[in-house]
């Protein structure tokens, strides 16, 4: 029950929608392009998308206009742009819908991003185990290239740009866009040391963009309605436009809405998601995805966008909203998202290599019923010398659930270690051996 | 004939797409496992000696993802997503049934060499879980007569009408 | 800022102020002003990865801490290495490092030498980890390198020194997460350079030799620096001994001209000093076999016996051979004694074998016997040529310098190499060359012409040279006319635009360096190559220009040093000409005494006129000739014509084994000198032990026989010497840390390009002939391994794990037409003799070309005819055309 226009959805909400050019094009699929190509200077194109206000979809909410505009002006080689499709962060699956409904809505998105940067090639990094979104890609990038929107002297405008889908193998750092430039290149997915950044030195050490899905389509719209309509959406002008919100956990209609920016997560949770799924009330949500902390019953009037949600303690991140109902162990809960972060560390930096194995592993004992007292100051501790000291943001992420969970629900902490040393186990459990 | 013979023109046209030789390491990888189910070392003996690259270069990038298996696995091979979110929807449970119908657990493989086990994290179906994957193919919103369908269904025929197709959720009302 | 240091930066480290080129970065900043930043990843060598995060320090202005390896300096950046914020973050790292660590210190070899206990203790870290650890298993990982993957902190200096420095790129870091381990490939055993720069590079005990596994602690050690005595590159080496035993080696970073790098054979070779056949004692031959006696018996027996001979043929009836293994002092001392004690000319010495060609064109063309450049010179070089070196096992260190050149500077590489492009097991240069001329060696002369014609044809010549010397120009170029495109690439398969690209490339660039290997100055062309080389720097104006040479490798450790020893026939000290009369005059007066005047007889001319005869005694001092040379100079008959053959040698070599008189000698290892290498710089020579056995250094035996024969030549020690010869040869070894080239000599050169070129100008530029190459045959090139140098290194038990026997390495093209596969045993033969022997499929062999190594065993050098430079008399039996036939 969309209150409010539907932008990235509209198409597919559509009776008969079936997402194939020819339906794209029925909706006024690839108007946008026809009317930037060669008409537009590029350099338009960047202050059009720096004036929408449009900011990263994909976690980091930087403002795409900006992150353009860091690359080189003389600089005469190839330039790349990467469509992160590599959708990991638990509680996240709009792009997924994105890219396997309307999928030529992100492919206009792309080709007008690479036109804005200069780029001839564009590579869609999609996680390996969507094989039917990388088909249904393929399927939409050849029907794109017969129709002329992608390829050489595209649409007659002397533009080349070239769309390849590159299908991941597994790997949650790969969505980091340093990460994501290493698989990319074949190699491990080790994020690299910043600076210096993509936009000087990204594929292949080319200056390159990595962009997200939801963030390359809402390209399309801006350009043909212009960035003030953009930028009148939302929370102007920090948090312009629409979000598409993945809700998740004890809600009764669980999924994608796309609301504007600055919707109250009370009215995402119990107007669009239809409430909690029984009587139990809500105890506990994530607003932006596992990386995000976790918030109260007394946040649910917090507006969802970049400053509300950070001036709350949290962020807005990826946009997954997932709601736990009362009843739902909080130490599980962050103990089932460390389990997580230590599955998908990468490796590279000590305090996140070791310190993931080692909160893991305090966290299943305390869980276990075989902590200690001391095990609390430890976590903090150990969260603390984590946070700022990693080579790239997964080490602040892995930190999150735990801190914010002691800060909101210690007590249960404390029960759990009360009753361990009640019974009087303190074994130490053993982790993964090969 | 050799695996880079076999694949010859995909293998042309993977190379094609990249300026640089080593990003073709990946899909060429993929092309391996579709061959044998895995990836066995002689072709990432060969895979290396077309990228030039040493085979120990090759074996470091395999192993970082989960994806590639550089051991046989069943026919189907069941991925059940545990991560927070569909824990919230009781992943466990489905892994339980799966336990209790196929008798393996994760990281096993049924004598007949039909169906293994592993336990994953996040699939990007939050929102429709508890879910799983097999091979390709998603599964979402199982229910326990849903998951015998499936069983059954890919047992006998070798794929099941209840995979998921291109994802929007929730659908829209109809009017 | 127009001051002349625009390219500095002003910045503060710990409230001290310094100065720092742009770019420095803040660790090494901080090294500067005695700033120690605790570190694990970070090495010198290394491009910054920033992954320990131990090295986090505070910048002002900047809100998170930084990592002061990866942070570049910046105009009035205020860095604090020592605050409590700081401190405490070191402390986390090194409690989350500490945290998967094992407490293996009483069981660690590292444990002594080991950062991650110095910071510990520096950082009083202790531990609140109580949950399981992360455990490997245990696995085999080679005969050479031990890795115990529980205590790898992943620094990753390992695989990285592997792929930047080495461009071997063995080790992978396997897995992801803590359970991130360091392997080869699947479960095979590490197959690789074993330059053991992963075991120097480890700062943890993951990674350690095999070799001296458990044997010691590291303060129990005594520590000798001294020079590496396997090739020309004269790496410094520290040898680590526990009293009378060898236990290891490595180098320091930093140290010497390797820069702490080292080969295989540097690293793990040193065994070959103490194995246990080594000559203890003095030898005498009675009754048909040899037996011990003492050193008395033996001087007094050989001073006879030469007096005796002397009064019976006078002294140009002896001949004296020397091995380039010794020191300067030795080979000094040995030419001395053989001109002013004996009183011959006939002297001569492994550098006989190939390094006289090199000198011999310099000292022609461009009036010196050593580089005008160092490996500094080619670390800076915008256009490298490689010629025949096959560099990466012949000279690894030199080749390192050439991989950091292309690698990390941006060089342009030409190779001329009879080797694919193909990436294997070890590093192979071709792999990095820009312009690769795939040749077999014998045809590398070929190549080398073809750049000289593209030069000249495009115009590429230097405008200068043709005014001020016209005739050599045109002499050149109506030579290098003669021989057509086509006959060039008939001849080498190559096309002449890709000679045209390589010339373009050479002549625009500013930097030019020349290296020619042993494949090239131990073939038939050696010299020619030599001088067709040195046409080219001349043509294109680059002879004399800085940073720009001709840059011939050296084989053995002192090759350099036996030339500038005079320890070459034609040759005295100082490498000036025997025929110098000016310069005989002053030596002879300085020794006191008369120089011989006849003409010497080089290598081969002795053994002549052994076998004829005329020449009745030898002094063979480290060389095996009845081992070394083929059949058809018949190097046992000659010897066994002697009336007296006196050997000095660390083992029983074959022909040790023939002589009168066996000499126990000194290890380098064992005494005390210097040694010349490949760049012409004086190095060192230090003892780590004392002589094994009754052996004494080879310098010391000259002089108590010189005593005897009444011709003192005493020495207190191995440094006056030294003195003396800085007395004889003015400026002479500067024993700085870095060499002095000689610059060219213009009155050199231009006596070369007036008269000097026409000399053999017909013989090095005429169209080439060819004759194919019958069915059923290769070419059999005889060639050095990476793993071993000369025979000295067949007796280290850690190089035998490596490269334990000879295979013929052939190509996959010729395996398969001659229904091969690895490991199968063939026949070799020629019209000098055959050899069975078993094959192992090399990629990088080029078709139709098979490679034995030459350090093991008689067979493989009978198959190969000699063929006698006329001017240099060097014997060149590397390559012939061999029929092979598979046997059961």
């Amino acid at each position: 029950m969309p209150k409010h226009e539907l932008i990235l959805l509209k198409n597919m909400m559509q009776p008969g929608y079936t997402g194939s050019l020819t339906d794209y094009e029925k909706t006024g699929g690839y108007q946008a392009l026809r009317n930037t190509l060669g008409k537009i200077a590029p350099a338009d194109v960047t202050a059009i998308v720096r004036k929408s206000g449009l900011r990263g979809r994909g976690g980091a909410g930087f403002p795409t206009g900006v992150k353009w505009g860091f690359l080189p002006k003389d600089y005469q080689g190839p330039r790349y742009l990467c469509c992160n499709a590599d959708e990991s962060e638990p509680g996240t699956f709009k792009d997924r819908q994105l890219m396997e409904r309307d999928p030529h809505q992100v492919l206009e998105g792309i080709v007008l991003a690479c036109y804005a940067i200069g780029s001839e090639t564009a590579y869609i990094y999609i996680r390996g185990e969507m094989v039917l979104g990388s088909k249904i890609l393929e399927q939409a990038i050849g029907e794109a290239r017969v129709a002329g929107y992608i390829g050489k002297n595209i649409l007659g405008s002397g533009i080349n740009v070239d769309v390849w889908v590159h299908r991941g193998a597994g790997a949650y750092i790969c969505g980091e866009e340093t990460a994501l430039l290493e698989s990319l290149e074949g190699k491990r997915g080790l994020p690299r040391i910043k600076p210096p950044f993509p936009a000087t030195h990204g594929l292949y050490n080319k200056p390159t963009v990595v962009n997200n899905v939801e963030t390359l389509a809402n390209l399309p719209h801006i350009i043909t309605r212009g960035p003030e309509w953009f930028a009148a959406i939302g929370s102007p002008p920090k948090s312009t436009g629409t979000r598409v919100f993945c809700v998740s956990g004890h809600v009764k209609r669980p999924g994608n809405y796309e609301v504007p920016m600055g919707m109250t997560v009370r009215e995402l949770v119990y107007e669009y998601a239809g409430g909690m799924r029984s009587d139990k009330p809500l105890k506990a949500f994530i607003p932006g995805g596992a990386s995000a902390p976790f918030l109260t019953p007394a946040h649910l009037d917090v507006k969802l966008d970049f400053e509300h949600v950070a001036a709350a303690g949290s962020m807005l991140g990826s946009g997954g909203v997932t709601v736990m109902e009362e009843g739902t162990s909080m130490v599980w809960a962050a103990l089932r998202l460390m389990e997580f972060f230590y599955h998908e560390s990468c490796g590279k930096c000590s305090p996140c290599r070791e310190g993931s194995s080692w909160l893991v592993q305090t966290m299943r004992r305390i869980f276990a019923k075989r902590g200690r007292m001391e095990d609390l100051e430890t976590l903090l501790d150990l969260c603390k010398n984590i946070a700022g000291r990693t080579v790239c943001a997964f080490g602040d992420a892995e930190v999150a659930p735990i801190q914010s969970t002691m800060k909101h629900w210690r007590q249960e902490y404390v029960d759990l270690i009360n009753e361990a040393e009640a019974a009087n186990l303190i074994r130490p459990e053993p982790v993964a051996r090969r | 004939m050799t695996f880079l013979e076999k694949y010859k023109d995909e293998i042309s046209d993977i190379l094609s797409r990249y300026p640089v030789m080593r990003s073709a390491l990946i899909p060429l990888l993929y092309v391996a496992q579709r061959d044998q189910g895995y990836v066995t070392e002689s072709a990432m003996q060969e895979i290396a000696h077309l990228l030039r690259l040493t085979p120990p270069q090759v074996y470091e990038t395999i192993t970082f993802y989960t994806m590639f298996n550089l051991k046989p696995v069943g026919k189907f091979h069941i991925q059940v997503c545990k991560s927070l979110m569909c824990a919230l929807v009781g992943s466990d449970t489905v892994i339980e049934w799966i336990k209790t119908k196929l008798g393996i657990g994760p990281g096993e493989l049924t004598t007949d060499g039909l169906f293994s086990l592993s336990v994953v994290e996040c699939l990007a179906a939050c929102g429709t879980g508890p879910m799983m994957q097999i091979n390709e193919d998603y599964y979402e919103q199982l229910t326990e007569s849903k998951l015998d369908r499936i069983l059954t269904d890919l047992r006998s025929t070798g794929t099941s009408p209840l995979k998921s197709g291109p994802f929007m959720w929730p659908e829209p009302v109809k009017t | 800022m127009t001051t002349p240091t625009a390219q500095t930066v002003r910045i503060m480290i710990d409230g001290m102020t310094v100065h720092v080129p742009k770019g420095t970065l803040v660790i090494e900043a901080a090294r500067r002003v005695g700033v120690m930043i605790p570190h694990f990843c970070y090495h010198p060598k290394l491009k910054p990865d920033a992954n320990c995060r131990m090295c986090l320090v505070e910048i002002e202005k900047v809100p998170k801490l930084q990592t002061a390896c990866s942070t570049p300096v910046d105009e009035g950046m205020n860095v604090r290495t020592a605050t409590t914020v700081v401190n405490d973050a070191h402390k986390s790292v090194l409690e989350f490092i500490l945290a998967n660590h094992p407490l293996d210190c009483p069981v660690c070899d590292q444990g002594g030498k080991c950062d991650l206990q110095d910071f510990s203790h520096q950082y009083t870290a202790t531990s609140r980890f109580t949950e399981t650890k992360r455990v490997f298993q245990k696995e085999y990982f080679s005969p050479l390198i031990e890795t115990q993957m529980n205590r790898c902190v992943q620094c990753l200096r390992c695989v990285r020194y592997c792929d930047e420095v080495m461009d071997v790129k063995a080790l992978a870091p396997v897995g992801r997460g803590t359970m991130t381990e360091i392997k080869h490939f699947g479960f095979h055993p590490l197959d690789c350079e074993f330059c053991g720069g992963c075991v120097q590079i480890c700062p943890v005990g993951a990674i350690t030799s095999r070799l001296s596994m458990y044997e010691y602690r590291p303060w129990m050690l005594k520590r000798a620096e001294t020079i590496c005595g396997y090739c020309g590159d004269g790496c410094q080496m520290t040898v680590q001994t526990k009293e009378q035993e060898l236990i290891e080696v490595n180098s320091a970073h930093g140290a010497g001209r390797n820069n702490g790098d080292l080969c295989a054979r540097g690293f793990f070779g040193f065994h070959a000093a103490s194995h246990p056949q080594r000559l203890t004692h003095p030898l005498i031959r009675r009754h048909g076999a040899l037996v011990q006696v003492t050193w008395e018996e033996a001087l007094e027996y050989v001073a006879d016996r030469v007096n005796e001979i002397k009064a019976a043929h006078g002294g140009p009836s002896f001949g004296g051979l020397i091995s380039g293994r010794c020191t300067n002092e030795e080979l000094y001392l040995f030419q001395k004694f053989l001109r002013m004690a004996i009183g011959t000319n006939h002297i001569d010495s492994s550098a006989r074998y190939g390094h006289v060609n090199g000198l011999q064109a310099m000292q022609l063309v461009q009036g010196t016997h050593r580089w005008t450049v160092t490996f500094d010179d080619i670390l800076d070089a915008d256009v490298l040529i490689l010629v025949g070196t096959n560099i990466t096992e012949t000279n690894p260190i030199t080749g390192l310098k050439v991989k950091e050149a292309v690698k990390k500077r941006q060089a342009t590489l030409i190779t001329i190499e009879s080797l694919e492009p193909v990436v294997d097991t070890m590093s192979n240069i071709a792999n990095l060359s820009h312009h690769h001329f795939r040749i077999p060696t014998s045809d590398t002369h070929h190549a080398i012409v073809g750049l000289v014609k593209a030069v000249l044809e495009q115009n590429l010549t230097q405008p200068d040279l043709a005014q001020r010397h016209p005739t050599y120009v045109n002499a050149m170029t109506s030579a290098l006319q003669q021989i057509s495109w086509q006959n060039l690439q008939a001849a080498t398969g190559i096309e002449p635009d890709a000679f045209e690209r390589a010339a373009k490339a050479a002549a625009g660039a500013r930097r030019v360096v020349i290296v020619a290997g042993q494949l090239l100055l131990r073939s038939e062309q050696g010299y020619s190559g030599c001088l067709t080389l040195l046409d080219l720097l001349l043509l294109t104006g680059k002879l004399d220009a800085p940073g720009c040479g001709f840059a011939p490798l050296a084989e053995e450790n002192n090759d350099q040093g036996a030339i500038e020893m005079g320890t070459v026939t034609e040759l005295l000290p100082g490498a000036q000409p025997i025929t110098n009369d000016t310069e005989r005059e002053r030596i002879a007066k300085q020794w006191k005494g008369e120089l011989p005047t006849d003409k010497g007889a080089s290598l081969i001319e002795m053994l002549e006129r052994a076998r004829a005869g005329s020449l009745k005694a030898m002094f063979i001092v480290g060389e095996n000739p009845v081992g070394s040379l083929p059949a058809a100079i018949h190097a046992e008959a000659s010897l066994r014509n002697l009336d007296l053959l006196v050997c000095q040698e660390l083992f029983l070599t074959e022909t040790a084994a023939l002589a009168h008189v066996v000499l126990p000698a000194a290890s380098s290892l064992e005494k005390h000198g210097t040694f010349t290498n490949t760049e012409g710089h004086v190095q060192a020579v230090r003892p780590a032990i004392e002589p094994v056995g009754d052996s004494r250094p080879d310098w010391e035996i000259f002089s108590a026989l010189s005593i005897l024969l009444n011709s003192p030549m005493e020495y207190a020690e191995s440094k006056e010497i030294l003195k003396e010869i800085r007395s004889l040869i003015p400026g002479y070894s500067s024993l700085g840390p870095t060499p002095l080239p000689p610059k060219v000599d213009h009155s050199a050169v231009d006596r070369y390009l007036t008269d000097g070129y026409q000399r053999d100008l017909a013989s090095r530029y005429h169209p080439i002939s060819r004759a194919s190459r019958p069915d059923g045959t290769v070419r059999l090139e005889l060639a050095q391994s990476l793993f071993h140098s000369g025979k000295l290194s067949t007796r280290s038990k850690g190089l035998l794990q490596v490269e334990g026997s000879g295979r013929l390495r052939i190509s996959p093209s010729d395996a398969a037409r001659f229904a091969l596969s690895d490991g199968d045993r063939v026949r070799l033969s020629s019209t000098s003799g055959e050899m069975t022997t078993e094959v192992k499929i090399m990629e990088r062999v080029p078709q139709g070309t098979a490679w034995f190594p030459s350090h093991f065993g008689q067979a493989a050098v009978q198959l190969f005819e000699c063929a006698i430079d006329p001017i240099t008399h060097v014997p060149s039996f590397r390559t012939a055309t061999v029929s092979m036939m598979k046997v059961a």
